[in-house]
């Protein structure tokens, strides 16, 4: 090979007459173009090569054959133009997420962890999103070791996601970077993004940078929609359910003029209508439900720095569970059977526009979105029924202080409006929540392999005051085998008392609040130290990662200490979680990709004055899971077996618990393992799929207790750890066409 | 341990079997260089190209301009891919198998030079 190389070394020069190109090298790192030095510039077919300096510029011979010249380095994405002349250039690569990536063919692994992004990230795109069936935010997580995703009540089919054993309310939840799905839309939100919509999804841990605001207390999750200007013209999704599940899902790109102005429009239809109770409890195990969503997207790109993305969605969302014999439309009455209703109308808006300075060292932006949520529901006899009208909007000013880009400030202003009124047992309450906020953050980055950022923002909350939210991140790479990350920072939560823990309904005892609105405050610490290896030739990754959340207030649901109500108070003590996990990933055998992770989760809470476990979480999670294609891709096999651990089940104490004949599974509930499993068969234009959810079939036992009664004064069905749905078979079709 | 040696063994069967399809009786190699240049157009070509009748083998390489197909010989021909590939608006000029291997070394050596200059300047 070396030998070759020579070859053409003497006789491709011979006749040049040679004159010479300039320019320069940026990285796009975060859309923001950073110089990049040491960059290897080459004519392909050549061996006449130069790099780059400090300040990303460069300067190579070209000789009269030399065309495609090729940009590379380790990192990022390798460039080949097309050289006519000898006009100076400005190249920009993109990023290459897999850092050293030898690029030989390669599977296209699903999720894997960014070694730039100086906070600890998991991309998860769309090949991970083709391994599980469907459908929506939810379960496109049951492939992924850091969030778990349980039911909130045996009734409602609200999920719920958990990072670092958190509930999902502590994550800050984002659509296109923008703060999305709470207040109203907390307990469903999560089913109202369809998978198929989803062109890739990041989950990062610990404290998220200041510019997305002084949420995200465990961490952060974005969804990005598939983009209009993308290759793809038309896609289309059907999915059918075993248990009587029907979903469809389309979008389509219109390019209305050439690749600058351009639309996508996006259909989702979702419906349940076979009533199920596999566990002849006499309740559903699932809601009957209907849900309709459209979302109609623009983007303009100007090609020369100014870019806009606007888009408007409506959604309309229908549930209906309880008991097997509750039909629509009937009154919810002691004399009719138990049933739980939950009515969603919501719309959406957004506008995001940004333009980069020609010198590629200043960029502006700015962020909004607008909701309007109406919720109309009822559990049992209690009606719930509640509108929220939300704004947030979020200009940015990103600046690089000196040439190379070593040191850079994002700065801005952030506005967050939020009109609450809701109703619960005859009880109106009515607020408005206004912030705007400060922010500014800084990055020092003297090389590739160094990340320092700090940020602070300052936010003046119409109810809660003036409150300064620091945080702190560090990223470096230890020669080629290792990446460190570590770190720190404040985050608060406006907790909506009721809306977000209105599953709770589903019990005989009432909820007893006094706030209706409550600030949440905590530190949270992490490190993270990620190794990468070659191994028989193929990429051996390690991640362990320990990350502590400490919180100063809290919201703490108590369903111990009081046997007529379950209260709502303000945290008296300490709470904590402490949370660490291992990950292995790995190709034992060609196009064969496995993931094993574990990790232990030491949930901490102080509830009616007493530090316990915090009640239905699991003390540890493992996970495996296997994805085969064959040669071509044209099949793919995907095998997922989660372990979780046992956990604490709140109980309020009585005398006759103290009988050393009550069983300890009264208290607690054992681990358990979930298997999904699915195939996919790949044909030029679309794919099929089969698979099986819950393969097992493991079921939680009685996830209603006197489910008999549901009008007594033991009905509960909040009291849910595990699988309330068994084992689920599913066939679906996908089409897709793109541009050429 | 003993974990460790069933992955070792996996992996020794896997790649026996390999060498078993290699070895096929009825299969037949065509390669062809093409104009792609870009990495966009490895991926696309690539993509076209895997679902064409009687394919057991694919490599598409943007760096050598390069494509390797080996197929069931009564499936399809040399024709057939080449108007694929042609379809899809590239070259396709049949090369033999020792001029591929040769492009791809060459590619492939440059790629490794361009990595040594990295590592020179870390």
């Amino acid at each position: 090979m070396k030998k070759s190389g020579i070859l053409i070394l003497i006789f491709l020069p011979f006749f040049a007459v040679s004159q010479v190109l300039e320019g320069v090298v940026y990285g796009n790192d975060k859309n923001k173009k950073q110089p990049l030095p040491g960059v290897n510039i080459y004519w392909q077919g050549t061996n006449t090569g130069v790099a780059s300096d400090d300040t990303g510029t460069f300067k190579i011979r070209k000789a009269n054959g030399n065309q495609i010249l090729v940009v590379s380095f380790v990192g990022y994405e390798t460039k080949e133009l097309r050289v006519d002349d000898l006009t100076p250039l400005e190249i920009v690569l993109e990023p290459n997420l897999k850092l050293g990536e030898v690029k030989v063919v390669h599977k296209n692994r699903g999720t894997y962890l960014s070694a730039i992004d100086p906070i600890q990230t998991e991309r998860i795109n769309g090949a991970e999103l083709h391994k599980a069936a469907c459908c929506n935010l939810a379960e496109s997580f049951e492939t992924n070791p850091s969030v778990d995703v349980s039911y909130s009540d045996a009734v409602t089919g609200a999920k719920q996601i958990r990072l670092l054993g958190l509930e999902g309310t502590y994550s800050l939840l984002q659509i296109e970077n923008m703060p999305n799905l709470r207040g109203l839309a907390t307990n469903f939100g999560l089913t109202y993004v369809p998978g198929p919509w989803m062109e890739s999804i990041q989950v990062s841990k610990g404290a998220a940078s200041v510019l997305n605001g002084y949420e995200s207390i465990a961490g952060q999750i974005n969804a990005e929609y598939k983009k209009p200007d993308s290759q793809e013209k038309l896609f289309l999704n059907t999915f059918f359910g075993a248990s009587g599940r029907l979903e469809f899902n389309g979008n389509g790109n219109i390019r209305v003029h050439k690749d600058m102005l351009t639309t996508g429009i996006f259909v989702h239809a979702s419906d349940q209508s076979q009533k199920n109770d596999h566990n002849g409890d006499g309740f559903l195990d699932e809601p009957l439900s209907r849900q309709v969503q459209v979302l109609n997207r623009w983007k303009y790109n100007n090609h020369k720095g100014y870019m806009a993305q606007a888009g408007f969605s409506v959604l309309t969302d229908d549930r209906l569970g309880g008991q097997t014999a509750f039909e629509r439309g009937m009154q919810p009455l002691v004399t009719n059977p138990f049933g739980i209703s939950t009515e969603n109308y919501r719309l959406e808006g957004f506008f995001k526009t940004g333009y980069v300075w020609p010198n590629q060292r200043t960029a502006l932006a700015w962020l909004s979105n607008i909701s309007q949520h109406e919720t109309r529901s009822f559990y049992g006899l209690n009606h719930y029924d509640a509108s929220e009208t939300r704004f947030y909007g979020s200009a940015v000013l990103t600046r690089d202080l000196d040439m190379p880009g070593k040191h850079s400030v994002n700065t801005g202003f952030s506005f967050i409006y939020d009109n609450f009124s809701e109703n619960l047992y005859n009880r109106q309450m009515e607020r408005k929540e206004q912030v705007p906020g400060l922010f500014a953050e800084y990055t020092f980055k003297p090389g590739e392999d160094f990340t320092f950022m700090a940020g602070i923002r300052s936010d003046f909350h119409n109810l809660f005051g003036t409150f300064v939210t620091p945080r702190m991140h560090l990223r470096y790479n230890m020669g080629e085998h290792v990446t460190v990350r570590a770190s720190a920072g404040k985050g608060y939560r406006t907790a909506n008392v009721i809306s977000e823990n209105n599953y709770l309904l589903a019990s005989a005892r009432p909820i007893q609040w006094t706030d209706d609105i409550f600030q949440e405050k905590a530190w949270n610490y992490g490190f993270a130290l990620i190794q990468y290896y070659t191994v028989w030739g193929r990429e051996l990754q390690l991640n362990a990662e320990y990350f502590r959340t400490d919180f100063q207030t809290q919201l703490v649901i108590d369903r111990e200490t009081s046997a007529e109500n379950i209260i709502l108070a303000p945290l008296d003590g300490q709470s904590w979680s402490n949370s660490l996990q291992f990950d292995l990933r790995y190709q034992p055998i060609e196009r064969l990709d496995m993931l094993l992770a574990y990790r232990h989760n030491d949930v901490k809470q102080t509830i009616g004055g007493q530090l316990m476990e915090k009640p239905l979480t699991s003390r540890y999670k493992g996970l495996i899971t296997f994805n085969y294609t064959t040669n071509l891709k044209k099949w793919m096999f995907d095998y997922t077996i989660q372990f979780n651990g046992g956990g604490r089940i709140p109980r309020v104490h009585e005398e006759w618990m103290d009988r050393t004949d009550i069983s300890g599974d009264f208290f607690e509930f054992s681990p358990y393992t979930v298997m999904n499993a699915q195939i996919t068969k790949y044909f030029r234009y679309w794919n099929i799929y089969l698979g099986a959810e819950n393969l097992a079939d493991f079921k939680q036992l009685n996830p209603v207790a006197a489910a008999d009664d549901p009008f007594g004064p033991h009905f509960d069905a909040t009291n849910v750890w595990g699988p309330v749905k068994g084992r689920r078979i599913y066939l679906g079709l996908r089409f897709n066409l793109n541009y050429e | 341990m003993k974990q460790l040696g069933i992955i070792f063994l996996i992996l020794i069967l896997g790649e026996f079997s390999n060498e078993i399809s290699a070895q096929k009786k009825g299969r037949a190699v065509v390669c062809f260089q093409s104009d792609m240049d870009c990495a966009d157009c490895e991926k696309n070509l690539n993509e076209y190209l895997r679902f064409e009748k009687g394919i057991k083998d694919l490599k598409v390489d943007h760096a050598s301009n390069t494509i390797f197909i080996e197929y069931v010989e009564k499936k399809n021909d040399d024709k057939g891919f080449a108007a694929a590939i042609e379809k899809k608006g590239y070259k396709a000029e049949k090369i033999s198998k020792e001029k591929y291997d040769e492009l791809v070394a060459i590619a492939k050596d440059l790629h490794e030079h361009g990595q040594e200059v990295h590592q020179e300047r870390d």
